[in-house]
């Protein structure tokens, strides 16, 4: 029944187009001059069914769901819903709704027999009544587009704003996305903190979130000190970067100022596919190649290494951010124009003085916006850590050690026995919302610092 | 064309500056530079002229060796500065540059304050010993650019605030700091408005004073204005070298005669 509803709509717009451009036709035929191409007038007819009636079918076949489970409760015999908590009243809709599917298991209730053909019955009723609703739009919206088509309609300025509407949409629903990310986040970080003191989650430095689910359960007292875990993020960050960045920057600077152009044609895609490799790779490397190798290497000149230890994560993480950097700081270096090169050239500057003293400075903005993107990526990044670095919350800087991250103790916590209403679990979504906090922090500084130090060039 | 002039002809034509053999320039297979021989004086203005195209610019740029920024550009033949064999191995590109300055045709400060601007030069090549030093060759230079008196108040402001003519000044200036002993101007003015031209041809006649110019101009006007020796470039040859006024007034070649009465070009 929605495919007919979606066919009818097909079928409308189409129609629409087609009567309002064939009346806009016979107008400028009859001898007038039209305000509007006569193909304005037809798109003026279909956006104005095509936009009203998908969002109606969209949003109807959104809350359909909950309006038919609300009248099928509601048409329930009084008194067999008494005593029950909503988890139970949930239960006892489920098995309605499988039974009207056919799915019986044991022997019902009549009451529930009936509710269910009840069921059957709304949801039949649902179908025909959408049909119905999405031909009246239609047709509604059919005549009034036609009742619009006149010599001095102005239908290139309504198909205009109806376009301009729709892009404004589109450019902020991940907006709007954003700030539901942020609401829900932020919902359960207050309801984790009905648990957990802010104080103990913000400076505490004992992370053992592993508490028990049920009473019977064994398991630590538990432990919400987030600095620890914060901590190995930092860490990991730092080594990350201390790799990434030199070595991005000299190999962008080096593509864009001194290869040898065909080396550049190899060596550029060859970077750009390091960034499309999945991070679970990056891991199996870390952790079967670098790790047993730096292992090694200590043990030959008498350190004590993990075997999971941050450096091997934190410098393989690197190698990831490599192309990130590059790319992005050479496309910065390439958008200085030409003339300025000339210029410093033209002055007895040596490539090396040009590129310290005139390209680095105007192409600052784009390198600082690969830089922070590798940041964001690389507290985001939780593979490369859960295979190399340990789980283990270890206040420590000490690269040599095994520690663990923010993101790979959200995923420690949400996987395997949960509930959703457990400190436990509510601890992810903190740390999740402290992730985003931190990230939005390191965007507006670096923001800023751009802004004061950059070189405009035009 | 006389009325235009006003610049005195009676030049001292000194030495012999810059001396050009048998110049030959490839792009590619592009043959854009034939056998091109000229001598360009001291103390002296020299025009290029010549349709877009003609490879006025590029010649330009060989006097500074420019063109080995561009990978497929190949130079053959002789230049010589003062003597000596600027293509020679023991010629440092780098330092033949901070020798022969060079402006370009779009006006291109560095994003950096007017000072900064003008002292790169200085600071690349060490010729300031101390801040007052340094400070000093800034304030010359931009004397020396006619455009002192209108950023002296805002040295620290950015170049690139001034207005299209105040850069192509500032540039001039900042190619003057570094002490060149020849000039290089790729159309200087093509961007610029007349009341700014006026004020850098203006600049250019007291640049004679001290430098020996070479403007590439796409105006014969302007030609007319500021030089006192004219070359005339067609289709990558040089087609008539002589003082400006012969050019102009009893020009030799017929192409020379058809170019400057507009009839090629």
């Amino acid at each position: 029944m929605t495919t007919l509803a979606f066919i009818l709509l097909i079928i409308a717009v189409i129609v629409g187009y087609a009567i309002n451009r064939v009346a806009a036709r016979s107008i400028r035929e009859g001898g007038n001059k039209l305000h509007s191409l006569t193909t304005y007038h037809g798109l003026f007819s279909a956006l104005l069914i095509l936009v009203p009636v998908l969002t109606f079918i969209l949003l109807w076949l959104v809350l359909q769901g909950s309006v038919m489970d609300r009248m099928v409760m509601n048409g329930l015999q009084d008194g067999v819903l008494d005593g029950l908590d909503s988890g139970s009243t949930q239960l006892v809709l489920a098995e309605i709704k499988s039974i009207s599917r056919g799915q019986i298991f044991g022997t019902p209730e009549d009451w529930k027999i009936a509710a269910a053909d009840q069921y059957v019955a709304i949801q039949g009723r649902s179908a025909w009544l959408l049909v119905i609703a999405v031909a009246l739009m239609a047709l509604g919206l059919m005549a009034f587009a036609r009742s619009r088509v006149s010599a001095q309609f102005r239908a290139r300025q309504g198909v205009e704003g109806i376009v301009t509407g729709l892009m404004i949409f589109c450019s902020t629903v991940a907006i709007f996305t954003t700030i539901g990310i942020v609401v829900s986040l932020t919902y359960e970080t207050f309801r984790f903190f009905d648990a957990v003191p802010v104080t103990e989650f913000l400076f505490g430095t004992n992370w053992e979130p592993q508490i028990p689910l049920r009473a019977d359960q064994i398991a630590a007292e538990g432990a919400f000190g987030w600095l620890p875990v914060f901590l190995g993020t930092l860490v990991i960050t730092f080594i990350a970067l201390i790799v990434a960045v030199p070595v991005g920057l000299f190999s962008a600077i080096y593509l864009n100022e001194f290869a040898p152009k065909k080396l550049r044609s190899v060596i550029k895609p060859m970077l750009e596919i390091l960034a499309g490799v999945p991070t679970i790779v990056y891991g199996f490397f870390a952790i079967l190649v670098v790790a047993p190798a730096l292992r090694s290497l200590g043990q030959s000149i008498g350190l004590d290494v993990a075997p999971n230890t941050a450096l091997a994560a934190g410098s393989v993480m690197g190698i990831m951010l490599i192309p990130f950097i590059s790319s992005f700081a050479d496309d910065a270096l390439s958008a200085v124009p030409y003339t300025l090169r000339e210029g410093a050239l033209g002055l007895g500057a040596t490539r090396a003085e040009m590129m310290t003293n005139v390209l680095f400075p105007a192409a600052l903005p784009g390198i600082v916006g690969g830089v922070l993107l590798a940041v964001s990526r690389a507290i985001g990044e939780t593979m490369i850590v859960v295979m190399a670095a340990g789980l283990m919350a270890k206040m420590t800087i000490n690269p040599l050690d095994s520690v663990t991250t923010v993101t790979v103790q959200i995923v420690t916590l949400l996987i395997g026995d949960t509930s959703f209403d457990n400190p436990k679990t509510l601890a992810a979504f903190t740390l999740g919302m402290m992730l985003f906090l931190v990230t939005l922090l390191i965007n507006i500084f670096a923001l800023r610092i751009v802004r004061k130090y950059r070189e405009a060039y035009d | 064309m006389n009325d235009m002039r006003k610049i005195e002809r009676d030049v001292k034509m000194t030495d012999t500056k810059i001396t050009a053999r048998n110049v030959n320039v490839h792009y590619g297979d592009t043959h854009a530079i034939k056998d091109v021989n000229v001598d360009i004086a001291d103390k002296t203005v020299t025009a290029f002229i010549g349709p877009s195209g003609c490879g006025k610019s590029t010649f330009l740029r060989c006097l500074n060796r420019m063109n080995d920024t561009i990978d497929i550009c190949r130079v053959t033949g002789k230049i010589e500065l003062d003597g000596q064999d600027i293509n020679d191995k023991s010629i440092d590109p780098v330092q033949l540059r901070a020798q022969v300055g060079m402006v370009f045709q779009k006006p291109n400060p560095f994003p950096k304050s007017i000072y900064d601007n003008i002292a790169y030069g200085p600071r690349i090549h060490g010729l300031a010993k101390s801040k007052t030093d340094l400070d000093e060759i800034v304030e010359r230079a931009l004397r020396r650019g006619a455009i002192w008196n209108e950023v002296k108040d805002r040295l620290d402001k950015p170049g690139t605030g001034l207005s299209g003519g105040q850069q192509q000044r500032l540039c001039i200036a900042r190619a003057v700091a570094t002490e060149p002993e020849i000039l290089l101007m790729d159309e200087p003015c093509s961007a610029l408005d007349p009341i700014a031209t006026a004020q850098v041809e203006e600049l250019i006649d007291e640049l004679r004073r001290d430098y020996s110019v070479v403007i590439v101009t796409h105006s014969m006007q302007q030609a007319a204005r500021v030089s006192q020796k004219t070359a005339f470039f067609h289709l990558g040859n040089l087609v008539e070298f002589n003082d400006t006024d012969q050019i102009f007034t009893n020009p030799q070649d017929s192409r020379t005669e058809s170019y400057i009465t507009g009839k090629i070009g």
